[in-house]
């Protein structure tokens, strides 16, 4: 009822004359060979293996056009072959192996070869590597080149050092060229081996791509791809929507459905692998566990993604979604306010003499994710929870985080795009990771084992069982999988990735 | 207790001064149109419980994104509409007013005190006092005020009193450099050589003498800091680092409302004007009493 | 005797930038949020924190940090930034020619419009015109850059999609710039097209920055006008048949000038410090919008960086007034 008025004012407002304005706008920005895409993050730096940039999720797209991944990885997550076309382990998993692809190219014509492969993996697990993910790299060592076979020994067995391969920093960097440049010379003019070379980069401003003549892989779609840097959504909605630029992202839910329906544009909103959730700590009044489970039970997820979201979202009941490998859907987390208040009544709460804490959230970092924790805690007040709401920077979340500061409460996003258990619930619940924020015994004792379980099905059989007692203990509040809205002009085809990374080539011009 | 006063400023002495300020100021109009919406301002923020129609922290996402009164599939009762999660518009306003009030007058007066008490010593003193503090001054106003502020938001963290303290610590230097100057030339006047001639002490001639012939200008001064003040807190909402938790700000009204401009234009059009109004207000009431209270101004 | 009064000057401006040193390396150093925290991956141990750290040299005590600091300064080595892997200086020499470009636009775009505003309103002293005038322009006072940027993205973003909304120059136009000054360099090389297209960009940030700044300019210089045009030799001027638009041009402005301009100088590093935001509204490529992500990412060494640039920048903007000041004032110049 409401959503029909509400488009009918929108029809008698702007929207007609946009309409007629903007069938003009569908032209390419810059002409059929060049793709341009309105980009919300700034591209910091181009070594994908180094620092902070490394381990943002969004930049992925960038430098996986740039570089290639020591393994592919499809737009449904699945691992596919890269530099590599085979990799495995030895049947006691005490050593690793790996084929390299033999007619690959350097930006710069040079071969890529296996002592390229090689010597990246050393400098990422190198003592003193600036990678942060080197405590993956750092477990296998000892590399061997046999033609294009490189083997190397398992310091430790890491079941998911292979994942990484297709993840964050698994990436293949010219060894020639990058001790002839240096870091700095690297910045200045990188090269990769991906299906596009760097032309000109503009820090803040923006980065144009050239098609790589010497790929090994399908001939990219567009000559010339650029990327504008736009971390404003209200600026990247006017860059669709004006026609300066042919695609774009992360726009607001209410604006995807506008501009969907623009003659012109096209929109598609898929789930990725990235999941909003509540953080516990293990502090007062936390340690409750009628208080944890009263909290969780009173989230009403479906309302939120439905009113809140525009029905985009997926409401998960662990930290594993749907496409993840230790998914189970027999794990329930219902909403039932009732119970909730019940839960609080035993332990003394009510809406008159509520439990009181902060819960601390970040503000426009995600999709309404102030607004979803402004009504969540509308939804708890009902139930007699009073909370307090504290906006932090995401620099200050993981300050808190690692100091194990954080407050009861603490909404953040997790991705992985691995979907593997350890990259998921493992880091974000196990006490020793700097990353978790309830550290108790019991759990640890739960998922020690797990971490070098060589027997696979066993592995994920036990994070199945982890999640489970987390969910009947509530230790985490598991709120929803978020959905990326991709706004696109109707003469191309998109194809959406799970992971979440826009790579320029999943967009073609369309048929 | 009565004090003597040897000022010569402006032209007479006497309980007279007052009601002839007084005077000049109502017949200024700057000055009643402007002051007149702050009062009023003052007054909604104070009874801001009483006044608002609704709560400006119930959420009802049944009743999300209704438009104001008077447009199609309004609902009776909120007459600015309601924002995306269901809050009436209109009493958010009246309660942003509150924290945009608190901000301006409290910023304002703690920048003001600070700039005056440092401005006076240097004017007054001179010497390697006027040296120290005008070094300070230079130092802190090659700062970008903006980068400064989110910095000093960052270090303190969220909140009101973070907000007034980064205004405060920015802005003093204004107060500071006018009143030094002024104070200054103040010092020259006969009236202040009488004072010495009389044998007043030099402490209470600039307290008594001088301080009082320098608040004029001051006054001027502190009305456009208000507006300014609203302005940075808008600012500091719109990078999201100003008031934390539920408490609605103009700023923080200004930034939600921008994302659904073509939804719900309301929840933006009306902080903005609320806004724009009150900066308006305050540089209005300044400029007019800089004009009633300026003697060179008034001829 | 002058160049002994610019050699104190230059004394001053150098005393104020350690003073700017040392206030923002404090400041930062009790910033919460840790760079280093926010490159932790998942299942780092302390002791790669420790080594993280230590990368970074942020592990030693505050004082010897910036020993440190000052000492790698001085020749000319302001460290590498965290978060974009390049030399500070660098980095800081390649976006401070945008910034300057769209600072001088909005400063020559504020003071012809707000000028000609000014002038228009002397004329036209004690009419409805000119109450027309300070009416509008008092409206215009109350706007900041702030709300005129997110007016200027709906209006032509979205209403009339007249002019490019981001960026410094069209991606695709910009090819084999050799200088980060693209105005400068446009014109030298007769690259037209570049020329007109950085005039595209920066139309609108530079309307967001320099209508407010119009709106002081015309208020200062119409006050300082009118005043003027109550003066004797004004009179006396108009006793001798001078048109008005003459006496306000020629006898009226050159008195005006001068405190006009000393408040458009500490009106324009305002205007400097307003970039941060509107750079950031226009994705437009210059410190200002570094300085965000700086600050977002705790990016030390560059913070540092850039607050000593617009430091620096604040004081050659000032000591230039000065000796603006001092060349129109008709007392210091008959003398």
């Amino acid at each position: 009822m409401m959503e029909v008025t509400r488009r009918q004012t929108l029809a008698l407002g702007a929207g007609a004359f946009l309409t007629d304005l903007l069938a003009a706008g569908a032209v390419r920005a810059a002409g059929k060979d060049t793709l341009t895409i309105a980009y919300n993050v700034n591209l910091p730096s181009f070594d994908p293996t180094d620092g902070p940039s490394a381990v943002n999720p969004t930049i992925q797209a960038i430098y996986r056009s740039i570089f290639d991944q020591y393994i592919g990885q499809a737009p449904d997550l699945a691992l596919k072959p890269g530099i590599l076309t085979a990799w495995g382990w030895n049947d006691d998993k005490t050593k690793l192996w790996m084929d390299v692809r033999p007619d690959v190219k350097w930006h710069d014509g040079s071969p890529l070869t296996p002592e390229d492969v090689v010597w990246s993996l050393e400098r990422a697990g190198a003592k003193d590597s600036a990678n942060p993910i080197s405590f993956i790299w750092s477990t296998a060592g000892n590399y061997k080149i046999d033609g294009n076979r490189i083997t190397a020994d398992a310091i430790r067995f890491e079941p998911t050092f292979f994942m990484w391969m297709a993840f964050l920093t698994g990436y293949v960097l010219p060894k020639a060229y990058y001790e002839k440049v240096g870091a700095e010379g690297f910045e200045k003019k990188p090269i990769g081996s991906g299906p596009y070379m760097v032309d000109e980069y503009q820090g803040n401003a923006f980065l144009r791509l050239k098609a790589n003549p010497h790929y090994w892989g399908d001939k990219p779609a567009f000559e010339t791809v650029i990327f504008k840097f736009v971390p404003d959504a209200t600026t990247r909605v006017a860059e669709i929507e004006s026609g300066s630029s042919d695609i774009t992202l992360e726009v607001p839910y209410e604006e995807f459905d506008r501009l969907k329906k623009v003659k012109g544009l096209s929109g598609v909103a898929t789930p990725i692998s990235d999941i909003g959730m509540i953080f516990i700590t293990n502090k007062e009044p936390m340690l409750d566990k009628n208080v944890r489970l009263a909290a969780i039970m009173a989230i009403d997820k479906k309302a939120i993604v439905d009113r809140l979201l525009h029905g985009y979202g997926v409401p998960i009941e662990t930290l594993e979604t749907s496409e993840y490998s230790a998914f189970d859907p027999s794990i329930k987390t219902p909403y039932d306010p009732k119970k909730a208040a019940e839960l609080l009544a035993a332990s003394g709460y009510s809406p008159q003499k509520p439990v009181k804490f902060t819960i601390q959230t970040t503000r426009g970092f995600k999709p309404k994710d102030y607004e979803m924790i402004q009504a969540i805690v509308g939804m708890w007040r009902k139930v007699g929870i009073e909370a307090d709401i504290e906006v932090y920077e995401i620099a200050k979340h993981f300050e808190l985080r690692t100091t194990h500061k954080l407050a009861p409460a603490a909404f953040y996003n997790w991705g992985d795009a691995i979907g593997d258990p350890t990259t998921s619930t493992g880091f974000a619940m196990f006490g020793p990771s700097p990353h978790s924020a309830w550290k108790s015994d019991d759990l640890d004792a739960k998922i020690g084992p797990l971490w070098g379980e060589k027997d696979e099905k066993k592995r994920i059989d036990g994070w199945k069982a982890v999640d489970a007692y987390i969910a009947e203990q509530g230790y985490v509040i598991p709120l929803l999988q978020y959905v990326q809205p991709i706004l696109y002009k109707s003469d191309l085809k998109v194809t959406p990735n799970k992971s979440g990374a826009l790579q320029p080539t999943l967009v073609s011009p369309a048929a | 207790m009565t004090e003597a006063s040897v000022s010569s400023f402006p032209a007479a002495s006497g309980p007279n001064l007052a009601t002839r300020r007084l005077r000049a100021l109502l017949a200024e109009p700057k000055v009643t149109i402007g002051g007149g919406f702050i009062l009023a301002l003052i007054a909604i923020a104070l009874f801001a419980p009483w006044i608002a129609p609704k709560n400006p922290l119930d959420q009802d996402l049944m009743l999300a994104s209704l438009p104001p009164a008077g447009l199609a599939s309004a609902e009776p009762g909120y007459y600015l509409g309601t924002d995306d999660l269901g809050r009436d518009v209109l009493s958010r306003l009246i309660y942003g007013a509150r924290i945009a009030l608190i901000v301006a007058f409290v910023a304002a007066s703690l920048a003001a005190l600070a700039g005056t008490a440092l401005g006076l010593l240097a004017g007054w003193y001179r010497g390697w006092v006027d040296g120290l503090i005008s070094r300070l001054v230079d130092i802190w106003m090659a700062f970008p005020p903006v980068l400064l502020s989110i910095l000093l938001v960052a270090v303190l963290g969220a909140g009101v009193g973070s907000v007034i303290a980064a205004i405060a610590i920015i802005d003093w230097t204004r107060f500071c450099r006018v009143v030094r100057a002024e104070t200054m030339a103040q010092a020259q006047a006969d009236y202040v050589t009488a004072a010495h001639a009389i044998g007043f002490p030099p402490f209470h001639i600039l307290m008594r003498e001088i301080l009082p012939n320098v608040v004029p200008a001051l006054l001027a001064l502190v009305s456009l800091e208000m507006g300014i003040a609203v302005i940075v807190e808008a600012i500091l909402s719109f990078v999201g680092l100003s008031v934390s938790s539920d408490t609605p700000t103009w700023g923080g009204m200004i930034a939600e409302g921008r994302q659904f401009i073509h939804q719900t234009w309301w929840v933006f059009a009306a902080p903005l004007a609320a806004l724009f109004a009150t900066v308006l207000a305050f540089n209005q009431l300044g400029d007019g009493l800089r004009r009633a209270l300026d003697p060179v101004l008034r001829r | 005797m002058i160049a002994l009064a610019v050699l104190r000057r230059l004394l001053v401006a150098l005393a104020t930038l350690v003073g700017v040193a040392i206030v923002v390396f404090v400041l930062l150093r009790v910033v919460p949020g840790d760079p280093v925290a926010m490159m932790i991956s998942p299942g780092a141990s302390a002791a790669d924190v420790a080594a993280l750290r230590a990368h970074y040299g942020l592990d030693g005590s505050l004082l010897s940090q910036f020993a440190v600091w000052v000492r790698y300064a001085l020749r000319g080595d302001f460290g590498t930034s965290i978060s974009l892997h390049r030399d500070v200086l660098a980095l800081l020499g390649e976006r401070l020619p945008a910034t300057l470009e769209l600072a001088t636009a909005a400063l020559e775009f504020a003071v012809i419009v707000g000028g000609a505003t000014a002038i228009a309103g002397a004329m036209a002293r004690r009419t409805w015109a000119e109450s027309v005038i300070d009416a509008v322009n008092g409206l215009l006072l109350a706007i900041p850059d702030f709300v005129w940027a997110l007016a200027l993205v709906l209006a032509f973003g979205v209403v009339w999609p007249l002019l490019p909304l981001t960026g410094r120059v069209n991606p695709s136009v910009a090819a084999g710039m050799a200088t980060p000054f693209y105005f400068a360099e446009s014109l030298a090389r007769l690259r037209f097209d570049v020329f007109f297209d950085l005039l595209k960009h920066l139309a609108l940030p530079t309307l967001a920055l320099g209508l407010p700044l119009a709106a002081v300019i015309a208020r200062v210089l119409k006050g300082a006008l009118n005043e003027a045009m109550a003066q004797d030799y004004v009179l006396l001027a108009r006793l001798k048949g001078m048109s008005e638009l003459r006496l306000v041009l020629q006898e009226a402005l050159r008195n005006a000038i001068g405190p006009t301009l000393a408040l458009t100088g500490v009106q324009f590093t305002f205007l400097i410090g307003g970039t941060v935001i509107i750079e950031r509204i226009f994705a437009y490529p210059g410190i200002g919008n570094m300085a965000i992500e700086a600050v977002i990412n705790r990016d030390l060494p560059l913070i540092q960086g850039l607050v000593l640039v617009f430091a620096v920048i604040f004081i050659l903007i000032n000591i230039a007034v000065d000796l603006l000041v001092a060349l129109f004032n008709p007392r210091l110049r008959h003398a």
